[in-house]
């Protein structure tokens, strides 16, 4: 499925181009090279080969477009459970220096992905891109970037995973499709969590389940730091939620530094999907 | 006289958080990892870390100190290792490996390393034009 | 009740034995069937927890001990403390045995740490553990953040636990911080382990084994030890039980499991709170000290911050609690080093001896269906 992805995006070749927010222009190149340290007096004419790229980063508020295939490739490995990243490989090439008032514009291709790979940070995929800038039709710097996508070991091999009967299977299925499940006894209507066979109430055996409006308030909270905890970087934040339907519930809280969190926040349910096995409820900040 | 085996005076970067996330800003880099500790902490890091662009603008410098404001860079390859996070002294030192002459140009090969505490953060080889 | 402790016998408590655990098991079996007066071929009954890892058949091969006409193992870790002595009281007031070994044998520091990251089986464990709740630490933290939350107590509040605990340890050779007390500042600094529990509230890490041997009264007037009474023993497992995680009621800052054992205990041997000489409480982590304190009625709920802080607990208080240092500061057996002290207290032989002591309680761990007994003279 990743490889077939891979070769389908490598197939749409170049993305359309990006035209750079502004011309290449001094006050640019002097930010840049006041913050680097570099007092090339040839930068008061030229700009700096390195910031080849710099002219056309999305910026504070800028996306990645749609047809971009670095991010297509990362929302297929995301997927599949390979979601931490980490850069391993650039070279640029650069054909000519540009002068100020010049407009670059910038496209990318995927050239290729490998994997998986067995890596010091796990098990991986890496994904190489390769972006070509241009003035006009003249194409002025190159660069190769090179990312490993890779499941943080211990992850998907040993990841805490739920033991999961009959009795509890609707939660988890519920959670793989972004929906946060309560018991619900078919008999007097209870809800219940965490679920099992036999209503306490009615003792009835027909459990049902409702889909939960995934709202509620932190009851209490661990802020975790000691020992290491495979897949997770602590210091991290356990919640025991009460949700507005009257049953608690478990999970990380995630999105909120330690010192944020506090009884009574309000937070909202999320997923988190380790594998195409598991998703995990995340609780987040309202 | 340029030859194979010079070595090039070292530069060492004092990785302040103001140079993390002035360079960071600097190269338009808004990831929050280079400008709030806190968030880049709760990603699992050690603090906030230098970009990329700001290694390949370093490296470039290194070798332009060296080469002289007539060179000309023609690329810049690098591999990262371990990160640079403020607080970090990060050391450049380098080394004349190679010679070539490609479109009519003699080109230099300089083989770079930038170290700190943790181990070597990027290796880089540069192809530069002394003029 | 009709059964006494008549031996006790341990290992040394250490970090790293050097030996097997079925090698730690014998070394205290065979040390408390001597101090007993006894033979190993006069022990027909054993009883330890479910998680130990010796076999009653092993250890009986060890021990030499021929023939068993009684067995039993006793769920939820910690919890099962007191009980293994609540069963071979039953055996031997029944009759299936005369003679019961209860023992604890473990390399929990060398060896597999409880404190680590581990994957438990059982659907139960699946709504905590795969969310991040991995250790005792944290699942013991999420009471503890409640408990303070509602009552106002703080970090200092549960510190004082551990400065306890350390104060008597420091002046018990057997224990491992012998001679190391902290001050409320040490604790203070200790790092965080799980938010809001420090290392310094959460209970050392040990290897070593603790064993007794339980018989009749009658019996065990005729050995030539003073025999320590069984005055009462209960187990309890409250309403919406989990094993640490008893999340799912509606009031997080109570135990009513050890609740009920104290209904039970008082019920059983006619013996009161005001009654005893000296307190031995599950230490695992220093705010379950606290919330007992409470639920065995010593004092009102959220009270017991104000009882650790009025020296009524010190060595030379009105009610001494932990005397060897609990398992913050002498080891951790899974609680069966408190019933021995316990044992030495109504001897009159322990480290730091309590005066005239008569009546000791004991409970088992906390979070978990636990136990407790009611010892005497
Ligand atoms: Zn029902």
């Amino acid at each position: 499925m990743i490889e077939e992805a891979a070769r389908e995006l490598a197939a749409r070749g170049e993305s359309a181009r990006r035209v750079a927010r502004d011309p290449v222009n001094l006050p640019m190149i002097r930010n840049w090279t006041e913050a680097i340290g570099d007092d090339n007096p040839t930068y008061e004419h030229y700009a700096p080969p390195a910031m080849a790229q710099v002219w056309t980063m999305p910026g504070l508020a800028g996306q990645r477009p749609a047809d971009d295939p670095l991010g297509a490739m990362v929302a297929v490995l995301d997927e599949a459970g390979y979601t931490s990243v980490v850069a391993t490989d650039s070279e640029q090439t650069y054909h000519r220096y540009l002068s100020p008032g010049e407009t670059v514009e910038v496209s990318s291709r995927l050239d290729g992905v490998t994997g998986p790979k067995r890596t010091a940070l796990g098990e991986g995929w890496f994904v190489t891109t390769r972006s070509t800038w241009y003035v006009g039709d003249e194409p002025v710097a190159e660069m190769m970037f090179r990312v490993l996508k890779f499941r943080p070991s211990g992850v998907a091999g040993t990841a805490i995973r739920p033991a999961v009967s009959s009795d509890t299977e609707f939660f988890w299925a519920g959670t793989a499709l972004g929906e946060l499940r309560i018991q619900r006894c078919g008999g007097c209507g209870r809800l219940r969590h965490p679920p099992g066979p036999m209503c306490p109430s009615c003792r009835q055996t027909r459990p049902g389940y409702v889909v939960a409006a995934g709202e509620g308030t932190v009851y209490s909270y661990v802020v975790h730091h000691h020992p290491p905890v495979p897949g997770r970087a602590a210091p991290f934040v356990v919640a025991l939620v009460e949700l507005t339907e009257g049953v608690r519930m478990l999970a990380e809280l995630v999105g909120v530094p330690p010192s944020e969190v506090h009884i009574g926040l309000e937070v909202r349910v999320g997923f988190s999907r380790v594998d195409g096995e598991l998703t995990l409820p995340v609780w987040r900040r309202r | 006289m340029t030859g194979i085996g010079e070595v090039l005076p070292e530069l060492v970067i004092e990785v302040t958080p103001t140079f993390v996330i002035s360079t960071a800003l600097a190269t338009r880099d808004f990831q929050d990892v280079h400008h709030d500790p806190e968030l880049a902490r709760e990603r699992g890091s050690a603090g906030i870390f230098l970009n990329i662009l700001t290694d390949t603008g370093l490296v470039s410098r290194f070798v332009t100190d060296w080469a002289g404001p007539d060179a000309l860079v023609r690329r810049i390859s690098l591999r990262l290792g371990v990160p640079c996070h403020a607080h970090e002294t990060l050391r450049l030192t380098g080394r004349v490996t190679g010679h070539a002459v490609a479109d009519g140009e003699d080109r230099w090969e300089v083989s770079v390393v930038g170290a700190n505490s943790l181990g070597d953060h990027v290796t880089a080889t540069v192809w530069v034009v002394r003029r | 009740m009709t059964a006494a402790i008549a031996g006790i016998g341990a290992t040394e408590f250490s970090k790293d034995s050097g030996r097997s655990e079925l090698a730690l098991a014998a070394h205290a079996g065979l040390a408390a069937i001597t101090d007993a007066g006894l033979r190993p071929s006069d022990v027909d009954g054993m009883v330890t927890f479910t998680m130990d890892a010796n076999a009653e058949t092993a250890l009986a091969r060890e021990l030499g001990v021929p023939e068993l006409t009684f067995f039993g193992r006793v769920p939820y870790g910690g919890g099962a403390a007191c009980a293994v002595v609540a069963h071979a009281a039953m055996a031997v007031a029944t009759g299936a045995a005369s003679t019961v070994l209860c023992y604890r044998a473990f390399n929990e520091r060398s060896g597999r740490r409880f404190g680590q990251v581990h994957t438990p089986d059982g659907v139960d464990n699946g709504w905590h553990y795969p969310m991040g709740l991995v250790t005792p630490a944290a699942s013991v933290a999420m009471f503890a953040r409640r408990y303070q939350h509602e009552y106002d107590v703080t970090s200092e509040d549960f510190g004082r636990v551990a400065v306890l605990d350390r104060r008597a340890a420091a002046t018990n050779p057997n224990a491992w911080f012998h001679g190391r007390p902290i001050t409320l500042a040490d604790h203070q600094a200790s790092r965080w382990i799980v938010e809001p529990l420090r290392l310094l509230d959460c209970c050392q890490e040990t290897d070593g084994a603790v064993a007794l041997v339980v018989t009749t009264v009658d019996r065990a007037r005729d050995l030539p030890r003073h025999p320590v009474v069984i005055a009462a023993a209960a187990q309890g497992s409250a309403a919406d039980q989990f094993t640490m995680h008893s999340y799912y009621r509606d009031d997080l800052t109570g135990l009513p499991e050890l609740g009920l054992v104290g209904r039970a205990l008082w019920a059983g041997s006619g013996i009161g709170p005001e009654d005893l000489s000296a307190l031995v409480l599950y230490d695992h982590f220093t705010p379950f000290v606290l919330v007992q304190l409470e639920e065995l009625g010593f004092c009102a709920r959220g009270e017991a911050r104000h009882l650790l802080a009025d020296g009524t607990l010190e060595l030379d208080g009105r009610l001494p609690l932990n005397p060897h240092g609990g398992q913050l500061g002498e080891a951790y057996v899974h609680g069966m080093n408190g019933i021995t002290e316990a044992v030495r207290q109504l001897r009159g032989t322990a480290a730091n001896q309590i005066r005239d002591a008569e009546h000791v309680l004991v409970t088992a761990g906390t979070g978990v269906p636990t136990s407790g007994l009611v010892l005497s003279r």
